[in-house]
């Protein structure tokens, strides 16, 4: 499962200069075998490392973003994400928010 | 002789009753063993048609028919031929066994995620174990090709279908105090009659988590190797109930359906995203804020203010689990 956190600018044209902001929290576990090393086979896992969100519980992932002293609009959009079989992830929750700045 | 009078009648209306009754008894037993879908295993299966014979689970469907629905989308239908289910036992019998344990294919071997994963291959002699195994390494390193397609079609008999629950896994969770299954009966929460379709017997035990803790949780063999496929038993005892939890896995993963009012057998889990948004959710505060100039290197004017923002993300786990798992 995976929180990600995009800031874009809404003014800029190139896809690729839009993102200001970008980052991802994952939460996992690592499976180890005897030697704790990590493994993926049901047969050889042994003990885990949890980085898991426990039942039960809210966890908090703040982020604080500065942008150019330029950025006269951005859009701040957070999805989470949940991985079924490792490859594509299927959004479960967006949230989206617009933020004018006044430019000195 | 008043009382040897009377022995002798007793005796002749005893006799009577036994020469109609006896038939019309068998007559009846005969009759709800054949109509008996869960015949009784007399002989190890040879073939997985005979395998499948056994259980005879279609049958089901006949007097149960929108459970048996549910139950043909659900996840436990495909416990031996989903992607997943291949592909992780394939690795273990064609890497594990040969290359890290370095030991043949045997049943005892193939139980180790059969026994939850398609538990009628307990009534499979040594011979079909070891069959339906290869048949496993072909779906998986012929996948696309005719022969992995056939070793698949071959492999999707097998599942965790009604039988699975409702007697072979049914009091195994209590053992010493329930014994075996018995042979040919049903368990299930309400021991509701059959009308003679095979005998219903009442248990509690189908409804608590345990039963389910069997398979979702760390495996152990007989012989004691642990198989961990995921660990969510393992966080629902040490995490949710721990800490106050009371709701069990059939509260969530089996509600009621709306139309038969009966618990359904979807029994929806991570595969299923309606389930996943339930057992979590996502808060998040934004809020704007200009930082002081000169604070944060560079950016092209250092003496402006700096638009900046803090977002603060909530993320909760509602499930009795930890997410994700497996």
């Amino acid at each position: 499962m995976v929180l990600e956190v995009t800031a874009r600018d809404l003014y800029e044209k190139d896809p690729k200069k839009q993102v200001l902001y970008s980052a991802q929290k994952t939460w996992f576990e690592i499976g180890l075998d005897m030697d704790r090393d990590m493994r993926y086979g049901a047969w050889q896992i042994k003990e885990i490392i949890d980085l898991t969100l426990p039942p039960m519980q809210t966890q908090k992932v703040e982020h604080l973003m500065h942008f150019d002293s330029d950025t006269e609009e951005v859009e701040i959009e957070v999805k989470l994400l949940y991985y079924i079989s490792g490859g594509k992830g299927d959004v479960i929750f967006t949230e989206k928010e617009q933020f004018t700045y006044e430019i000195d | 002789m008043k009382a040897v009078t009377m022995l002798f009648r007793t005796s002749l209306i005893l006799s009577c009753i036994m020469l109609f009754a006896h038939p019309l008894a068998a007559q009846e037993g005969k009759k709800k063993v054949s109509k008996n879908p869960h015949a009784v295993v007399t002989k190890e299966a040879n073939t997985i048609d005979e395998l499948v014979d056994i259980l005879d689970e279609k049958k089901c469907a006949e007097c149960h028919p929108e459970i048996y629905k549910e139950w043909k989308e659900s996840w436990h239908a495909k416990s031996v031929t989903s992607p997943g289910s291949i592909k992780g036992i394939h690795n273990f019998l064609a890497i594990g066994l040969p290359k890290e344990w370095k030991k043949p294919i045997t049943k005892a071997e193939v139980m180790k995620c059969y026994d939850c994963h398609a538990p009628v291959i307990q009534y499979a002699s040594e011979k079909l174990a070891v069959e339906i195994a290869e048949k496993v390494i072909t779906a998986h390193k012929e996948k696309d090709k005719p022969a992995g397609k056939k070793a698949e079609k071959e492999l999707s008999k097998l599942n965790v279908g009604c039988v699975s629950c409702h007697n072979l896994k049914a009091t195994s969770v209590a053992r010493g105090l329930r014994g075996a299954p018995k042979k040919g009966a049903i368990y299930g929460p309400t021991g509701a009659d059959s009308d003679g379709a095979h005998e219903t017997i009442k248990t509690v035990d189908i409804t608590r988590s345990v039963m389910c803790m069997q398979c979702h949780g760390k495996y152990k063999a007989p012989d004691g190797e642990t198989i961990q496929c995921n660990t969510l038993s393992g966080s629902f005892q040490n995490a949710y109930q721990s800490n106050g939890g009371t709701e069990t896995c059939q509260d969530c993963h089996m509600e009621k359906n709306s139309k038969t009012g009966k618990k359904s057998h979807l029994m929806p889990g991570g595969h299923d995203l309606d389930m996943v948004k339930k057992g979590l959710g996502l808060k998040v505060n934004f809020a704007q804020y200009r930082h002081l100039p000169g604070k944060i290197k560079g950016v092209k004017n250092d003496k402006a203010w700096v638009p900046s923002a803090v977002v603060t993300a909530f993320v909760e786990n509602k499930a009795g689990h930890r997410i994700p798992d497996g």
